[in-house]
């Protein structure tokens, strides 16, 4: 199926898209090249793609301000690799504190390992605009806290944590902090020495432009993690216990190498083009997006009055609309994409008072053009009956 | 119009519409799209104030039963279009509930169940 060229896609905070073409090329480009197994068998090409794998650790680590390549640990999105980090991580009796701007990919394992009586959990709350106070994390840190997980850019309203903050908060306290960078990274800068982060959790189909499919932890030196899968890892055949070595402590099968490719080609598009200067793109579009959507009668903004700290996405609603149907008329009478519903991320909606139903999301991207958001906002204006 | 009473489990509610036992999701959807009659939709249109089911109204009800029935899921957006050549605001409009909770809800097509 071609991609529909006149769509206006306005759910990059989901995942990006289109790729950009550069990114797609290089990545199969590579795969034709490289795309066997890495590091398994002696023959060149499986060490020629190991090698790439190890560089591609390299520039990932170096993104994020991590202590090297064996700290990086693939994974095939932030979920994937926060289960991984949270299992790896947690002790009975332990404690953990979160945040209820959290998405399920933390919510639900925190949820279950309490379920089954392994951990208690604290949730700092969010300000009407969107933010946790890192006094609130501060309170609720006690001797039994292994450690604190919040993420970094909420994907419901779009506000940037004080993470930088919340991260002297812990350090003080000797308590790791551990972020859910799924939403920041590729928008702005991730250094996790400045925000005295012990591990990030990343996915690469968001504002990294790679694939889906792939994503992983940066863990600094001195945070273990014990593996929880276990399997192939391409040396040490012989022995019956997974290798305690990182990264392949936490990796067990065959890489998503494709997607790693695609990571890589993401990162060269994002370096070509400069993080800053596409943030500072898309909130110039989204204040012109937030400008319109309130000034038109019957619609709700939520958490938008600044868009300082701030990534360009926001939610409304139009008076009593279903958003599902607010979202399926912008599809299918004006060809844009939005996002309905409450983001897998539900306590976020209970606190803004937009549960069960939620609302529609728009989020922007490097490819939204300052027509695509005259059309949306045409198109919220007659929905909501201007 | 059927006489119907209703027993609730588990979120989900049991009413019996012209004598037929009829099982529904917590959000008023049938569970069995299958168990959906004329008579069924017209005891969900007068509880959303819809006095009578008028053809505009039946037109849509059984475009959307017979692409259900015929591929296994709802139409996309651009089906609804093209095929009954109503855009959506026109048919969030028609009904009382809109797409979703009226049109949806009364032709029995299953809870969407979007997150």
């Amino acid at each position: 199926m071609v991609p529909d060229s006149a769509m206006i896609y306005l759910d990059n905070a989901a995942t990006t898209f289109p790729k950009p073409p550069q990114v797609l090329r290089e990545m199969f480009e590579t795969y034709a090249r490289l795309g066997v197994s890495p590091g398994r068998g002696s023959y060149d090409l499986a060490a020629q793609c190991d090698h790439y794998v190890h560089e591609v650790r390299c520039r990932i680590s170096d993104f994020f301000g991590g202590d090297g390549p064996d700290r990086v640990i693939f994974a095939n999105n932030s979920t994937d690799a926060l289960n991984t980090i949270l299992l790896g991580l947690v002790e009975p009796g332990c404690h953990v504190v979160s945040s209820r701007l959290e998405h399920n990919s933390v919510l639900r394992p925190l949820y279950h390992l309490r379920d089954e009586g392994v951990i208690t959990f604290d949730l700092v709350p969010f300000d009407a605009r969107g933010f946790i106070d890192p006094q609130d994390v501060a309170r609720l840190i006690k001797p039994s806290t292994k450690f604190v997980i919040l993420t970094h850019t909420s994907n419901v309203v779009g506000t940037v944590q004080p993470v930088g903050d919340v991260g002297l908060v812990c350090a003080e306290r000797e308590v790791p902090l551990i972020l859910d960078v799924s939403q920041g990274a590729g928008v702005v800068p991730i250094d996790m020495r400045a925000m005295h982060a012990a591990a990030v959790a990343f996915t690469g189909h968001k504002a990294l432009q790679g694939p889906t499919g792939i994503g992983g932890l940066v863990l600094r030196e001195g945070l273990d993690v014990r593996a929880t899968r276990f399997g192939g890892t391409g040396f040490e055949s012989w022995s019956s216990t997974h290798p305690e070595d990182y990264p392949y402590r936490l990796e067990a099968g065959t890489l998503n190498v494709l997607g790693i490719m695609g990571l890589n080609a993401g990162l060269t598009y994002l370096a070509d083009r400069g993080i800053p200067h596409i943030h500072e793109e898309e909130m110039a579009l989204a204040r012109v997006l937030r400008d319109g959507l309130s000034s038109i009668k019957g619609v709700k903004l939520y958490c938008a009055s600044s868009l300082d700290n701030h990534v360009a996405l926001m939610m409304c609603n139009i008076d009593d609309l279903d958003p599902e149907d607010f979202s399926a008329i912008l599809d299918g009478d004006f060809n844009i994409a939005t996002r309905s519903g409450l983001h897998c991320a539900p306590l976020v909606h209970e606190d803004l008072g937009t549960s069960p139903r939620g609302a529609v999301r728009f989020s922007l991207g490097p490819s939204t053009s300052r027509d695509d958001i005259a059309a949306a906002l045409s198109a919220v204006d007659a929905i909501a009956g201007g | 119009m059927g006489s119907d009473r209703s027993t609730q489990a588990h979120g989900h509610t049991t009413r019996v519409i012209d004598g037929r036992e009829i099982l529904f999701d917590e959000e008023g959807f049938l569970l069995d799209p299958e168990t959906w009659s004329e008579t069924l939709a017209e005891t969900l249109a007068a509880e959303v104030g819809l006095g009578r089911l008028t053809e505009r109204h039946w037109a849509l009800i059984r475009f959307l039963r017979i692409f259900y029935l015929a591929n296994g899921r709802a139409p996309l957006n651009r089906d609804i279009r093209k095929e009954t050549g109503l855009n959506l605001l026109d048919l969030e409009r028609l009904f009382p509930g809109g797409i979703r909770n009226g049109a949806r809800r009364l032709a029995g097509l299953p809870n969407p169940r979007s997150c």
